[in-house]
Parts: structure tokens; C-alpha cells; sequence
């Protein structure tokens, strides 16, 4: 059993094996080809539209601008508010969501009678459309209504109703607990099928140790699943950071700019007032912050996925 | 370690599973409770708790009205092609990130990253212009070539770690036992990735079965999947929420049996393999 | 870059670019948006295909929250569709691209222009003059109030703003009951019109920043945050919560158009009804909600387009269309017998015709429409800018 446990040398030569230096490259081709194609030409095409000033409805009025833009960007003060909130945003959806996604994992992979049927439950969720879930918590905030300010005043958690989404300074938390609800699924079946791959063993020899369930916890299952969480949260933070189709249908990004967003902003600028130039300079701006987030990220956590 | 007794593992199991259970299905069952209302009852007077005023109404309306059944088989075809072209590419990728060490290696792992950090908004207009020089407008397969690409890097990232935790003696003794590279692939390292392998295709199934930009700007008469469909109940003056729910039932049964069906797979893996090998 | 140009090119070159190969039968492309699920369209389609027989509609229902964007991407992508449903508010933009084909001489040698409600092609006339618009259905704002609690509290429905917030406040009963629901999300705008732009309030340089202007909008925000009549949600209530919360009685009244009067008659029965919108400051000023059909100036088939757009504008075709919108028919003969809506709510349509207005065209109408009100009016109901603020922000769209 320890054999399978310890990692063999990485850069074991394999002379055998002709055509090793290739493979990787032809095994990746479709991968590449597909995403070069469909995803990196028309980004590199939208980084050149960035220094345009290009309003669809107004064909004729294009103009280059070098980095007009984006000095208007930082100009802008929606742009930092956006971007405050999209910190908020991103900094509080994703540890929720793994946090409960975490327990949620550890709780489904115990043995119990209906764990099929609850395993099966828990990821309805995340397996409804953005539209319809955000429509659904829009009428359960709704505060004349909608049943939350119902339960609540019923239990007398409060004692009048809650405008949830018409406060600006509620909105925005009332939808990170929306997209709470709608992905801790997402990280409850990628933490479950990472905790399948810790051999069973070690928990047998820890429990011959006298080892706790926490000190199992922390010094198992943690490291077991480590390179699975440190994955599934980073593309989580990506996801979590460009979703805005939910706050768009809840809130449209209001009260005021309470729920504005970079990808939001970059939506209605772009797609609402087809203010193009604009709208893709935020989002370019909004990938070169992301990225140097994620590089910081990668950085202190690809050893662990690197593993 | 002796066994839990059974008060013990409902305490400590079953109930706190019930809380996350009701907590992942309360606003679900409004909706079921919503949809069984028939639509002038819940225009007057709301929700119907009680079983005595529920009908099977807005389902009948649903699949006769409307071409919800057809939306489903687009949707349908859209997510299991995804499925297949997500996993084919990604599988291979995974295996190829993760078991070599080869020149620019890092540089596509982040490309990767990097393309899904762009918002889609802004890629739909370039997009759209190329589909339609490739003529391949309002058809499955632009939905799930452009699905696809969204859902690769985010598989090959997910299937690299599983494929990580794999041992590589594993698929090296099978190469010093005759095998070739793939072959090894095949028959050690894809059944030990197959808790991977389905939750990744859970996520892809999803994700393809959710999207809606695409859908709607490069689907449009032919091809209409049920989030398109569903966005059209949701009128300029009135939301059917009658049909809506019922279409948010239905729309959801497709992942949730298809996770019921394959949940049992994520089991085994590296634990069942491990005995084997 | 290459695309870059492309995109240009496509909008420029959009009236001769050719999508589809000629078939032996013309096929039309037609986009709408319709809030009835149960699809009317395929019954009107049949009935045009019948008396056609060398024309063949592919009607395609696209959803309404996103029916611009996927319609812009369209054209500019160089896929429009041929014909559309459309509205007013869309047309400087439509008409700045180049996308919409001139129906005038069409509209003049068709016989049913006689037929058409008057003023409606004069309302629907583009900026520089030309008709791109065929008008297909209407609707008018008026003020929704509840006839029981207005009886019970020995009020009248009110005639002036004064009547109007005295009302509000008597029937007020926080937290149970609200005299006004407010849609301060979006598409409030023309609620909020009939109390500013009645005013004087107007979408020109310099018109919004006006004192009066900027006093009328004080008073709408008074009455949420002072008089406290109009629900805290208001700030993000569009149109499904402000018609919940009337259908509910949560408030009192509301100002919206005929075509939500069939849903609170099943609510509410006899204890619903509408009068025309309070005059304000010795002026009334109500929206005008249109519908129209334009053809585009890509397609290729700009005849049976029309043969199509114009079939859908004619007596009981478009009565047939209406009953199933829920909105009013464009048509003398079919207005003449109509029976799709209790009469008091027709009386109260007609009666606010007079003072109904459509928004002057320009783009920066859209982008009020579209966005700026909204984000303005959210940020000054929960007072984190002042009224002036909100007309100077909102003012800056029409500066040039």
C-alpha cells in the first residue's frame, strides 16, 4: 500500500518510448486548437478594440484612441465601485460556497441508507438555469410578498420586512447568499470524487494511532483532497468573478451601482448601450486584475496541485 | 474500530444531511408547489399548499403548448455532445499535463486559465460573425463546439489534479509489462480517473445544460435549447410562473437522474483500484 | 483587427449583403417577442401562408430580456432578420445604423392606412421625417387604484398630484398597506414621467436641470422617503412586484397600462379600476407604449416582408394578434367592436390619449430608457445623491 502512497521521481527517462516528446503535443492539439480558435483570436481581436472608440449603432464615428479608454476607465468612479464590489464579491461567494460544499462532501460520503437519493438532491441547485433561480430568489426577497420577510418576522428574527435587494447596502449580500446556495453543489461532487482517492488505509492505521476525527481531518483527508480544493477553487474563483447572469436578473446591477460588477458593467455597457470600445476595455481590465490574482494564486498553491 | 450504532450515525449523518438536503430543496419545492398550482389560481390567490388544489395543468399546457419536449431534445443533444467532445479533449489533455514534462507545458496550462477569465459577453460578436462564415449558424453543433470550449480548460485544470493523485507506478509497470503508452491509459489510468471523469462530466453536462448566451445568439429557430425556451415565459408584461416553474422541473430532472444514476460510480476509484493493482 | 473592420463593413455595406440563397418560395424571417406561451403567432402564420402560398414565415419568439441585444448582435453579426417587432425607443439607434428599411410610399399605396387609429403614424415617424415604423398595437398608462379601500377612507380617485398625495397618505397603513407602488426598477420611467415631465421636466440640453425639474423630482422622492407611501422595495421593484404588490393590496394604487387589467380582474374583481394620471402642476403627461413592425434595409425579400408586416396591421388580423398580446388594437374597425378589456379600463385608455406622449428620439433616449433613469432614481431613493444630482447625471445624456 505505502508504494501507491509515495510519489515516484518525475523525470524518470524512459528510453522505449520513441515518440515521448511528441506525444504530450498531439494529445494536447485538440484542446489547443479548439480554444485558440474559438476563444484566444477574438480575445486578442477585443484587446485591439479596447484602444477604439466604437459604438455599434454609430459605424461611422470609430476612431482609434490609444489608451483613451482606459484612462477614462480609471476616471471613471463606477469602474471602482464595480471593482470594490466585485472584490466583495468574489471574496466572499467562493469560501462559502467551498466551506459548505466541504462539509456538505463529507457528510455525503459517509454510509447512510438514502445517501443515493440525498447525493442526488443536493446538486438540484446547480442544476437549475441562472434565469430561473434568480427569478425564484427574487420573489422569496421579495419584501411584500416574498416568504423570507414571512418566516422571519414569524420567528421574530426581525421585526419589519427587509427590503433585501432594494437597500444598497444589503443587495449585494443577499445574492452572494444566492450564489451560495446555487454552487456549493458544484464543490460538493468535486470534493466527494477527490475524496475517493484517499486510500481507506490511512484512516485505518490513524485510528490504530488513537488519532481524533479532527486530527484525521486536518492530517488526511485535508492534504488527500488538498490539490482537488486548491483546482476546483481557483476555477471557482474565475467562474464566480465573470457570473453575472444572476445579478443582472435579481437587481440589474442596482440599487445604484450596490451590485455593479466588472463583467456586469462590461455587460451593460457593451451589450445594453453598445458602447463596444468601452465595454471591452473593462473587460480587458478585468482579466489582466483576475489574472494577476490567479498568478499570485498559482504561485503560492501549484506545488499543492502540482502534487 | 467498532460500529457506529445507528442513533449515533443518525445524529451525526442522517440529520445533518436532512439540514443541507432541505437548505439545497426548500426554494426547489416552492417551485415544484408552484408549478402544480394551475395558472388563474395562482394569479388570484398565490401558491396552493394544500394537495386538494394541485393539478398536473401547467405540465399538460407545457408539453401541448408549447415546444418544450423539442427544447429538451436540443438541450439534450447540446449537453450529451459537449459531454463527449469535452471529455474526449480533456481526458487526453489531463493525461498529457499531468504524466509529461515537456517545453511550454505551463504556458498552455495558463492559456488555458486565461481564456475562461475573459467575459463571454464580449466574445459573442466575434463568435457569431465566424459562425456565420462557417455557416454553421442555428445548428447542435455550433452550440456544442462553442460549449465545449468553455467547458475545456476548466476540465483539463479538474482532470490534470485527479489524474495527479493517481500514482505514476501504476501506469509505468503496465508499460514495463508490454503496454503502450495508450493503451496503459486506457486500461489503468482511465478507470482509476473515472470518479474524476464523471464529476467532470456532471460539471460539463451542466454547464451545457445551463448556458444561455450562446444559445440564444447562436442557436434560433432550429435550434432552441430549454434555457432560450424558458427565458421566453419571462414576457415584457407577464411571467407565467405557472409554466415557468413547471419548465424549471422538468428542465432540472435530466441532471439530477443522470447524477442519481452515475453517483455511484464516484465511488471506487483509486480504493477499489488500489486492492486490484 | 481583420474583424474589426468587419464589423464596421457589415453595418456599412449591411443593405447589400445577401444571407440566404433564393428559394423557389420567399422565406420571411420574423422576430417578435410575445408574453402569451401559448403561441398565437403559428395561427396567423398559417392563415398568411394559406393566402400566400409562395411566401413561407419563419416566425422565431425571442425573449423579451433579450430581445435589443440579440437583435443589435444580429445586424451588426450581418444575420438580421427581415422584418421585426419593434419600439420607439430602439429607432434613433436602428435608424443611426442604417438598419431600417423607409415604409412611407409602402405605407401610402396600401389600403389599410385608412383604417389605422389616426395619429399613430404621426407618433411613430422617425426623427428625419421618413416612416420606418408600422404601428401594430398600443398601450397608455393610467393610474390602477382600488375602489374598496378608496371607499372606505371616503376618498376620490385623485385629478391632481395634491389629490393624489393626500390620497396616499390616508391610505397608507405601513406596513400592511401602501398608497402608491412606485417601480423604481427598471422601466419605471414612465411612471416617473407623469409626475416630471408633467412638470416641465424635458429630455433636451438643459431640460432636466431645470428648478421646477428638479423640484417635481424632489416631490416623487419626498413621498418615499418622507410621506413614506410608497414601499421600501421601490427601489428595485419592476413590473411583476409592483403588480404582485397591488394584486396583494399591499398598496393602493399604480400606474400601469391596460394590458396587466385582465390579470388584477381575476385578482381583484369590482374592486379595481383606472383613471387617467393625476394632472400635476395644471399639466397631465402620460406615456404612450408602442409596438411597431420594421423592415430591414439588409433583407432580401423587402416585398413579401412587407406583404407580411402589413397583413398583421389589417382589422381582424390584428385583432386576433392583440387578443392575444392583451394590448390594444391599432385599427378603427377593430377598436369599434372591441371586447378584449372591461370598459373602464378601455374609458381610461381613451380618456389618456390626449396627453399621451412618446419620448423625443435621440440616442440618448435609449440609453436613459435602457439604464441611466434606473441607476439615477435607485441612487437617489436611498439618498445616496440628491435630486439635483440625479437630473445634472441624467442631463449629461442629452448635453450634446
Amino acid at each position: 500500500m505505502s508504494t501507491i502512497v509515495s510519489t515516484p521521481d518525475v523525470h524518470k527517462a524512459k528510453p522505449f518510448w520513441q515518440n515521448q516528446h511528441f506525444m504530450p503535443y498531439w494529445l494536447l492539439a485538440p484542446a489547443v486548437l479548439v480554444t485558440a480558435v474559438i476563444v484566444f483570436l477574438p480575445m486578442v481581436q477585443a484587446v485591439f478594440t479596447s484602444f477604439y472608440d466604437l459604438v455599434l449603432f454609430k459605424p461611422n464615428a470609430s476612431r482609434f484612441v490609444g489608451f483613451g479608454n482606459y484612462i477614462k476607465l480609471f476616471n471613471d468612479p463606477v469602474f471602482w465601485t464595480a471593482l470594490w464590489n466585485t472584490v466583495i464579491w468574489i471574496g466572499l461567494t467562493v469560501p462559502l460556497q467551498m466551506g459548505l460544499g466541504l462539509l456538505t462532501a463529507l457528510l455525503l460520503n459517509r454510509e447512510f441508507p438514502w445517501r443515493g437519493l440525498a447525493r442526488a438532491l443536493v446538486i438540484i441547485p446547480w442544476a437549475l438555469p441562472s434565469v430561473v433561480i434568480a427569478l425564484m430568489w427574487r420573489w422569496i426577497y421579495d419584501p411584500n410578498t416574498g416568504v423570507l420577510n414571512d418566516i422571519l418576522l414569524y420567528l421574530h428574527v426581525l421585526q419589519t420586512a427587509v427590503p433585501w435587494l432594494a437597500d444598497p447596502s444589503v443587495a449585494l449580500y443577499a445574492i452572494i447568499a444566492t450564489l451560495t446556495w446555487q454552487g456549493f453543489p458544484f464543490f460538493a461532487v468535486m470534493i466527494l470524487a477527490g475524496l475517493q482517492g484517499i486510500p481507506k488505509s490511512q484512516y485505518e492505521a490513524a485510528s490504530i494511532d488513537g488519532a481524533s476525527a479532527w486530527r484525521q481531518f486536518v492530517h488526511i483527508t485535508l492534504p488527500g483532497i488538498g490539490p482537488v480544493l486548491a483546482t476546483a477553487g481557483l476555477l471557482r474563483v474565475i467562474w464566480v468573478a465573470n457570473s453575472m447572469d444572476v445579478i443582472f436578473v435579481m437587481t440589474g446591477g442596482g440599487p445604484g451601482y450596490a451590485t455593479h460588477t466588472l463583467p456586469l458593467y462590461a455587460f451593460i455597457k457593451a451589450r445594453q448601450n453598445l458602447d463596444f470600445g468601452y465595454g471591452t476595455t473593462i473587460a480587458v481590465t478585468f482579466t489582466l486584475f483576475l489574472g494577476a490574482i490567479v498568478a499570485v494564486y498559482l504561485a503560492r498553491t501549484l506545488r499543492e496541485v502540482e502534487r | 474500530m467498532n460500529k457506529p450504532s445507528t442513533l449515533r450515525r443518525i445524529l451525526t449523518t442522517d440529520l445533518p444531511v436532512l439540514v443541507i438536503v432541505f437548505f439545497a430543496m426548500a426554494p426547489f419545492a416552492w417551485m415544484i408547489l408552484t408549478s402544480l398550482t394551475p395558472t388563474a389560481v395562482l394569479n388570484a390567490t398565490g401558491v396552493s399548499i394544500s394537495p386538494s388544489g394541485w393539478s398536473f395543468d401547467n405540465y399538460v399546457r407545457l408539453i401541448e403548448q408549447t415546444s418544450f419536449l423539442k427544447n429538451m431534445l436540443d438541450s439534450l443533444i447540446i449537453a450529451v455532445g459537449t459531454v463527449l467532445v469535452g471529455l474526449l479533449v480533456s481526458v487526453t489533455g489531463a493525461y498529457a499535463f499531468s504524466r509529461f514534462r515537456f517545453a511550454g507545458r505551463k504556458a498552455i496550462m495558463l492559456q488555458f486559465l486565461l481564456i475562461n477569465m475573459f467575459p463571454i459577453v464580449l466574445l459573442i460578436l466575434p463568435l457569431f460573425v465566424l459562425f456565420r462564415k462557417l455557416n454553421i449558424l442555428d445548428t447542435h453543433f455550433a452550440l456544442i463546439l462553442a460549449n465545449a470550449t468553455a467547458a475545456i480548460p476548466f476540465a483539463v485544470w479538474m482532470l490534470t489534479s485527479y489524474v495527479g493523485a493517481i500514482p505514476k507506478s501504476l501506469d509505468e509497470a503496465a508499460m514495463t509489462d508490454g503496454c503502450s503508452r495508450l493503451t496503459a491509459l486506457r486500461r489503468v489510468v482511465l478507470p482509476l480517473m473515472m470518479p474524476g471523469i464523471i464529476s467532470t462530466g456532471i460539471y460539463i453536462f451542466i454547464t451545457a445544460w445551463n448556458e444561455y448566451l450562446y444559445a440564444l445568439t447562436l442557436g434560433g429557430r432550429n435550434v432552441r435549447p430549454v434555457t432560450v425556451a424558458i427565458q421566453t415565459l419571462i414576457g415584457e408584461y407577464q411571467i407565467e410562473w405557472g409554466l415557468l416553474a413547471a419548465g424549471a422541473v422538468v428542465g432540472a430532472l435530466p441532471a439530477t437522474l443522470l447524477f442519481l444514476l452515475v453517483q455511484r460510480r464516484l465511488i471506487g476509484g483509486l480504493t477499489q483500484g488500489a486492492v486490484k493493482g | 483587427m481583420k474583424l474589426f473592420r468587419k464589423l464596421t463593413l457589415a453595418v456599412a455595406t449591411a443593405a447589400s449583403l445577401v444571407f440566404s440563397p433564393a428559394r423557389a418560395a420567399e422565406t420571411v424571417r420574423f422576430w417578435y417577442h410575445f408574453d402569451n406561451p401559448a403561441n398565437p403567432m403559428s395561427d396567423l402564420v398559417a392563415k398568411f401562408e394559406k393566402a400566400n402560398p409562395d411566401i413561407k414565415i419563419e416566425a422565431e419568439n425571442v425573449p423579451w430580456n433579450s430581445y435589443y441585444d440579440n437583435l443589435y448582435t444580429a445586424l451588426v453579426g450581418g444575420n438580421a432578420p427581415d422584418a421585426a417587432m419593434v419600439k420607439l425607443f430602439a429607432q434613433p439607434r436602428l435608424a443611426e445604423m442604417g438598419a431600417l428599411e423607409p415604409l412611407g410610399e409602402r405605407i401610402d399605396a396600401w389600403p389599410g392606412k385608412a383604417d389605422l387609429l389616426d395619429n399613430l403614424l404621426e407618433l411613430n415617424k422617425g426623427a428625419d421625417g421618413q416612416q420606418y415604423y408600422l404601428p401594430i398595437q398600443y398601450v397608455v398608462l393610467y393610474l390602477y387604484y382600488r375602489t374598496d379601500l378608496f371607499e372606505a377612507a371616503g376618498l376620490k380617485p385623485p385629478t391632481t398630484c395634491e389629490d393624489f398625495r393626500e390620497a396616499a397618505i390616508k391610505l397608507t397603513k405601513a406596513p400592511d398597506t401602501y398608497g402608491f407602488g412606485l417601480r423604481g426598477g427598471k422601466g419605471g420611467w414612465d411612471q416617473w414621467g407623469a409626475f416630471v415631465f408633467s412638470k416641465g421636466a424635458e429630455l433636451k440640453p438643459g431640460g432636466l436641470t431645470t428648478p421646477q425639474a428638479v423640484a417635481a423630482n424632489q416631490w416623487l422622492i419626498d413621498l418615499f422617503q418622507k410621506d413614506k407611501v410608497i414601499p421600501p422595495s421601490a427601489p428595485n421593484d419592476g413590473f411583476q412586484e409592483i403588480i404582485a404588490a397591488f394584486k396583494t393590496g399591499k398598496t393602493a394604487m399604480t400606474i400601469h397600462h391596460i394590458g396587466s387589467s385582465k390579470d388584477l380582474v381575476a385578482a381583484l374583481g369590482d374592486k379595481v379600476s383606472a383613471v387617467p394620471v393625476p394632472k400635476c402642476g395644471g399639466k397631465q403627461w402620460t406615456s404612450y407604449g408602442d409596438e411597431s413592425l420594421a423592415i430591414f434595409s439588409s433583407s432580401s425579400v423587402k416585398d413579401a416582408a412587407w406583404k407580411w408586416i402589413s397583413f398583421l396591421a389589417e382589422g381582424e388580423n390584428n385583432v386576433a394578434f392583440n387578443t392575444a398580446t392583451g394590448q390594444m388594437t391599432v385599427t378603427k374597425s377593430g377598436a369599434a367592436n372591441w371586447k378584449l378589456h372591461e370598459r373602464r379600463f378601455v374609458d381610461a385608455t381613451v380618456q389618456s390619449l390626449p396627453f399621451a406622449h412618446v419620448l423625443p428620439q435621440s440616442s440618448g433616449t435609449s440609453e436613459f430608457v435602457n439604464t441611466a433613469w434606473q441607476t439615477a432614481m435607485q441612487q437617489a431613493l436611498t439618498g445616496q445623491i440628491t435630486s439635483q444630482q440625479m437630473m445634472e447625471q441624467l442631463n449629461t445624456l442629452f448635453a450634446q
